[in-house]
């Protein structure tokens, strides 16, 4: 099991990804995507493909939009033969914002990108802890996970749907994750439990397949137990909910 | 045919609804813009419109649909078009240009293009002359303003146009300057710059006749005249910014210096004092180094960046925050940066002071301004360079409106050895080649270190002003730490800063013995640039580094293939001369020891001041519940919750401790990160300074400094062992005697607290002339100057995760004060906002407060504490609340215990070193052995329910927690 966690031009969050791919028991390494477009074939030793969060470009062009553009013109052909195999791909944060730029995520129609990322309603940058429920059980990603407690630290989180789109979206069940409120129920749009103000309180969505998410939050941040924000009221001792992500793409392959 | 891109977002941005809010108009709309230098053909402008926007969310304009698609929002009237001057760092028209060669190859090139902002409204004139007021800063950008019909017309005929840097073509030849002239002449080269040969100034080098002398005696010597790059180089390098003249100056009877004696004098004694020293690295680096644990060091360091903040706030807090992290990068052989910190001392952002640098003209920037775009510029510093942002505090005074504070720091790791070598040792070899990395030059921030040592007057450069870069710092960071450093293939690292390379290579080559660089090999942004300004110029994102011949090959192809710029630029030597060439002209010559250590020496003396004490403010009569909310809502205590949630502080996934506090989210006094995965050890940060102190009694100002600083790590949990701080002098008018008394008094405060408490000082900086010189609205000179203020920075080693501390109590816990209440209140918060009572100023007992922590620590590693708060601005009072909005728990306070004083004198004294702490009610027997003999009061339980309440012989006083909670969370007016 091998992980290939992308890093360069403003990716920040590699070490931590691949930190938590290792404690689960993956193999991996982090690649500069200027060594990737060197020689691609490398793909091949590796099941996982990760895109970690950070602000590749300075969000310049729109977040994601300059990376998205670099893999598309370099590297496009063999991601998407990576994600027609039998493999994983997962983007954060601002990886999320890549996939979703280069149309691998929902993928529907082909047609590259069938969504965009804007900026939160806010106006601001959020960083903060969210609740999300898991909506659609089908990804390996996301097996028999039910709520999770994550952090989100962006500008542009707001997933903009066209309505048709959306439609299908939700007909083949390609919402990963929502936002919920303190209920446990969706959060409506209401700030700041949805903390950009995306549409269906969308926090991720997956392709197809559902081997390929693109997730907001930041499950590497909240990995360990001390992760979470006053842990030292908490019964868990060892991990925090963002361990459970890492661990079913570690389940996918056993 | 076309030569820009126009590019619309299909619904509403953030951007446009806080813009529309503002204004209260909601027909606002904003373009992005691209200009190009060359016009697009059809085939062009749809592949590079594709590459650079997204067709969900955004419409590109053309020609054909422009009036269609705008006129579908609203009718507008008014444009303003909002564009970088020439030559200030444009990062998107950067970006954009990369997406475009990556792509279109060698099909399109040879292109220039800039970004621009295009807002839309539809309303007066007077509406769009105020958004562009507060959405451009004339200093750096240009702003245009012209009706709608004429941006169409604009469009159609393709009339966008950018500016590109255009300098004169100016062959160079060596310059000689004449010092053998008046006084008066040689003293106007130091305040306004040598004069070319048009007659113009360059602009203030910051050199005193003094020094004009020193520099014509030394050439009278070697019997030449200086050229104008060695006098640029000198005074560069004999700035107060580079040299802390003032620190080192023997001032009174201290011959060695304030510096010498109470600031590294208290790290020498400490060190003497105890057997167990910490410190690896102390003054000389970059930053200053601790030990972590046995195989890992890291290092701290706070810089401050004043004057450029006050004249680009964003520009200025961005490259400060960079800056910053170079130094951490700078240290040893290079460290991570891991954390950063943030400090403001700001003017009441709702306040309209109208302040102007000349008379009538030359307007300061108002208040709201600087300080919304000193929070942004850090924002975006930190947040795109990768590195946590979870420390910081704001505080706001009126006399911070002719100049802001703006403190920034980074906490960096590295390990004690790389290859067997110790990573904090470095030294460039004789033979060493000279490699400058990152970013380009040019004309950025010329003059900034000796301008930064000056008052802010009407010759204040504007090129002083740079805007950092922080994804090309990133890349080039990566290589360093990741790739480079590991495989020792440099001998020593330095950052770019105050001065650029004259600095940088100026300070690396006393370790070989001195250098030559020839000037033509170093890249730059654009041709024009005269040698003395590539030699002076302080663009950002570069490192000099010092490369074994050997390794060169390799070191330079590494920075390549991360897409970063590496030059060779000269070499050092072992001879101690500083050679300059430029095309093979000599343009500087001078001996190391008359560069670094030639200038003149001052001998200050300082007189005893004018106390100007508070003015008495009668006390308003107001219930209890009325006053807690008028200080919790007070700029200076309210949370700073809006600046904590957009600083990313969990990258990195190191966060343990994080800003916001408990589930009612209160802003705490200090951070904790945990840096590595493998070691349960934690860093512990936080910060404090006391301006408000400062004027009363600086001494005892300085001592509530350290003991805040230092006692807001022991109640985070950390090892008293191993606590470090920094100091930050940033003062005022310190050519005068009273100003410098009060200089020396908080310096000695320094050295008595420090070896008190035995936490050496590891690193500082100072910052000597924060004043304003110039008019009021009415034309009236005016001069404001900051209160003398002093930011101790601290950082500690938590040995354990269950030594970390929370501030939430829970139901039924016992809560008692640690350490001793006194009438205290003078300058305090109450004072100012309730009114003045008869008091006298905090003074830290240093005996009293570490018996209060050593027993805080011991209970705390055995777990006889539940929660702790420091007690600190608004006293008990304040103290109190904030638990009960953090654990939403409700507390009830006996009154009764509180000795001899008054109710206000109790809840709201900011008598230093106390601590609200809660224990569970089995553990108190317990507790009360440890703390036998040492001052503390039982003063109430939590009860759970959902208000605060104080009892006393008569009555019981009750306040809900979520009112408390919102007076506590209230906006700042203005930001």
């Amino acid at each position: 099991m091998n992980v290939l966690v992308l890093s360069g031009y403003g990716i920040n969050c590699e070490n931590e990804t691949l930190h938590a791919f290792e404690v689960v028991g993956f193999k991996g390494k982090i690649v500069h995507i200027n060594d990737l477009i060197q020689n691609p074939k490398q793909l091949d030793n590796y099941q996982v493909f990760a895109i970690p969060g950070g602000f590749s470009y300075g969000d310049d062009t729109g977040s994601g939009n300059a990376m998205a553009k670099k893999i598309l013109t370099n590297l496009y052909d063999q991601l998407i033969d990576f994600s027609l195999k039998d493999k994983l791909i997962i983007g954060i944060c601002n990886g999320c914002q890549i996939l979703i730029n280069l149309g691998l995520v929902p993928s529907l129609n082909k047609k590259d990108p069938e969504v965009a990322m804007i900026e939160n309603k806010s106006g601001s940058y959020e960083c903060r802890w969210v609740d999300v429920k898991v909506n659609n059980n089908k990804s390996p990603w996301l097996k028999n996970i039910s709520i999770l407690n994550l952090p989100v630290a962006h500008q542009e989180g707001q997933f903009m749907i066209p309505i048709n789109l959306l439609k299908s979206i939700k007909a083949n069940n390609l919402i990963g994750l929502q936002y919920i409120n303190n209920h446990k129920k969706l959060a409506k749009g209401q700030f700041p439990f949805n903390p950009n103000g995306s549409k269906d309180d969308i926090a991720a969505l997956t392709n197809q397949n559902g081997n390929v998410l693109a997730m907001m939050p930041h499950p590497e941040r909240a990995f360990y137990h001390y992760h979470v924000p006053n842990w030292q009221n908490s019964t868990s001792k060892k991990f925090g909910d963002g361990y459970k992500i890492f661990m079913n793409a570690k389940k996918f392959f056993a | 045919m076309t030569n820009t891109i126009q590019i619309l977002s299909i619904e509403k941005t953030g951007k446009e609804s806080s813009l529309q809010k503002e204004h209260n108009n909601k027909s606002i709309k904003i373009i992005d813009g691209y200009f190009f230098s060359r016009n697009l053909d059809d085939q062009k402008f749809t592949k590079i419109s594709k590459l650079i926007s997204n067709d969900v969310s955004q419409t590109i304009l053309t020609k054909k649909n422009v009036n269609k698609v705008l006129s579908s929002y609203c009718n507008f009237n008014w444009v303003v078009e909002i564009k970088f001057l020439p030559g200030v760092t444009d990062n998107i028209a950067t970006t954009v240009k990369e997406i475009i060669k990556d792509n279109l190859k060698s099909s399109f090139k040879s292109f220039e293009l800039g970004s621009t902002k295009i807002i839309l409204i539809k309303g007066r004139k007077e509406d769009i002359t105020k958004i562009s007021k507060n959405e451009a800063n004339p200093l750096i950008q240009t702003i245009k303003i012209y009706p709608f019909k004429q941006y169409l017309n604009n469009f159609k005929k393709n009339q966008f146009k950018i500016e590109k840097v255009k300098l004169p073509k100016k062959k160079y030849s060596k310059k000689e300057i004449n010092l053998d002239i008046s006084d008066y002449n040689l003293s106007l080269i130091g305040k306004l710059g040598i004069e070319e040969n048009d007659k113009s100034r360059r602009g203030t080098l910051g050199l005193d006749l003094e020094s004009l002398k020193t520099i014509r005696n030394y050439f009278s010597t070697i019997k030449r005249k200086p050229t104008d790059v060695e006098i640029e180089t000198l005074a560069q390098t004999w700035s107060e910014h580079c040299k802390h003249k003032i620190f080192s100056a023997k001032i009174d009877d201290i011959q060695e210096g304030i510096f010498k004696k109470y600031i590294k004098g208290a790290t020498e004694k400490i060190i003497q004092l105890r057997k167990d020293n910490f410190c690896v690295s102390l003054f000389t680096d970059n930053a200053g180094g601790i030990e972590f644990n046995k195989d890992w060091i890291i290092c701290h360091k706070v810089e401050t960046h004043n004057t450029p903040s006050a004249l680009d706030p964003f520009g200025g807090a961005i490259t400060g925050i960079v800056g910053v992290n170079r130094d951490c990068l700078g240290f040893g052989k290079g460290a991570k940066p891991i954390a950063n910190t943030y400090a403001y001392y700001l003017a009441d952002p709702n306040k309209k002071y109208q302040l102007y640098r000349q008379k009538n003209k030359d307007p300061m920037l108002p208040a709201n301004f600087i300080a919304k775009g000193i929070i942004s510029g850090v924002r975006v510093g930190g947040n795109c360079s990768g590195i946590p942002t979870p420390q910081g505090n704001v505080y706001f005074d009126d006399r911070f409106a002719g100049k802001p504070l703006v403190f920034c720091g980074t906490v960096g790791i590295i390990p004690k050895k790389i290859k067997g070598k110790l990573s904090h040792k470095k030294k460039a070899n004789p033979g060493d080649i000279i490699l400058m990395a990152g970013g380009r030059v040019g004309k950025d921030g010329i003059h900034g270190a000796t301008f930064s040592s000056e008052e802010l007057d009407p010759n204040s450069p504007v090129s002083a002003v740079q805007i950092g870069d922080p994804i090309t710092q990133k890349k080039m960071s990566d290589v360093i730490i990741r790739e480079l450093r590991d495989e020792n293939l440099y001998s020593s690292i330095t950052d770019n800063g105050a001065g650029g390379l004259s600095s940088s290579i100026g300070e690396m080559a006393k370790e070989s013995g001195g250098f030559i660089v020839n000037l033509e090999k170093v890249p730059l942004k654009y041709n024009g640039l005269y040698p003395w300004e590539i030699w002076v110029s302080e663009s950002q994102e570069r490192m000099t580094l010092a490369v074994p011949p050997a390794n060169v090959k390799k070191v330079i192809n590494r920075f390549n293939a991360r897409g970063v710029e590496a030059t060779i630029i000269g070499k050092f030597i072992k001879k101690e001369k500083a050679i300059v060439k430029y095309n093979k002209t000599e343009i500087l010559n001078l001996d190391m020891e008359f560069l670094h250590e030639g200038y003149p020496k001052l001998n200050l003396k300082t007189s005893f001041p004018k106390i100007k004490k508070e003015k008495k403010k009668i006390i308003k009569k107001s219930s209890l519940i009325d006053k807690l909310h008028k200080l919790l809502s007070s700029p200076n205590i309210v949370s700073k919750e809006f600046i904590a949630t957009q600083y990313d502080h969990e990258v990195q996934a190191t966060s343990i401790i994080k800003p916001l506090q408990g589930e009612g989210r209160v802003f705490g006094n200090a951070t904790a990160i945990k840096p590595l995965f493998d070691d349960e050890k934690s860093i512990a940060l936080s910060q404090a300074a006391y301006p408000q102190y400062a004027e009363t009694n600086p001494y005892d100002m300085a001592g509530c400094s350290i003991d805040t600083a230092y006692k807001n790590l022991i109640v985070s949990g950390a090892n008293s062992k191993k606590i470090a701080i920094l100091d930050n002098f940033c003062w005022c008018s310190s050519d005068e005697p009273d100003r410098l008394y009060q200089l020396k008094e908080a310096a000695k405060a320094c050295y008595d607290y420090a070896v008190a408490y035995q936490t050496p000082f590891i690193s500082g900086k100072d910052s000597m002339f924060n004043d304003f010189k110039g008019f009021d609205k009415t034309g009236k000179s005016v001069k404001i100057s900051i209160p003398p203020t002093l930011l101790i920075s601290s950082i500690g080693v938590v040995d354990k995760i269950s030594h970390l501390t929370k501030m939430t109590p829970d139901d039924d816990d016992i809560l008692l004060v640690l350490g001793n209440t006194r009438n205290e209140l003078q300058d305090s918060v109450y004072s100012k906002i309730i009114g003045y009572e008869k008091a006298k100023n905090p003074v830290v007992n240093s005996k009293d407060a570490l018996r209060t922590y050593r027993n805080f620590e011991k209970a705390n590693k055995l777990g006889i504490i539940n929660s702790a708060i420091g007690i600190d601005l608004g006293g008990i009072g304040i103290a109190v609340t904030k638990m009960a909005i953090a654990s939403k728990k409700g507390l009830t306070i006996d009154l009764k215990l509180k000795n001899k004083i008054s109710v206000d004198q109790f809840l709201f004294s900011e008598t230093q070193s106390r601590i609200l702490v809660s224990i569970k009610k089995n553990k108190l027997a317990n507790y009360k052995k440890i703390f036998k003999g040492s001052d503390y009061t039982i003063i109430g339980k939590c009860t759970g329910s959902d208000v605060v309440e104080f009892k006393d012989n008569k009555k019981i006083i009750r306040g809900k927690i979520s009112d408390f909670a919102k007076s506590y969370k209230q906006n700042i007016k203005g930001l």
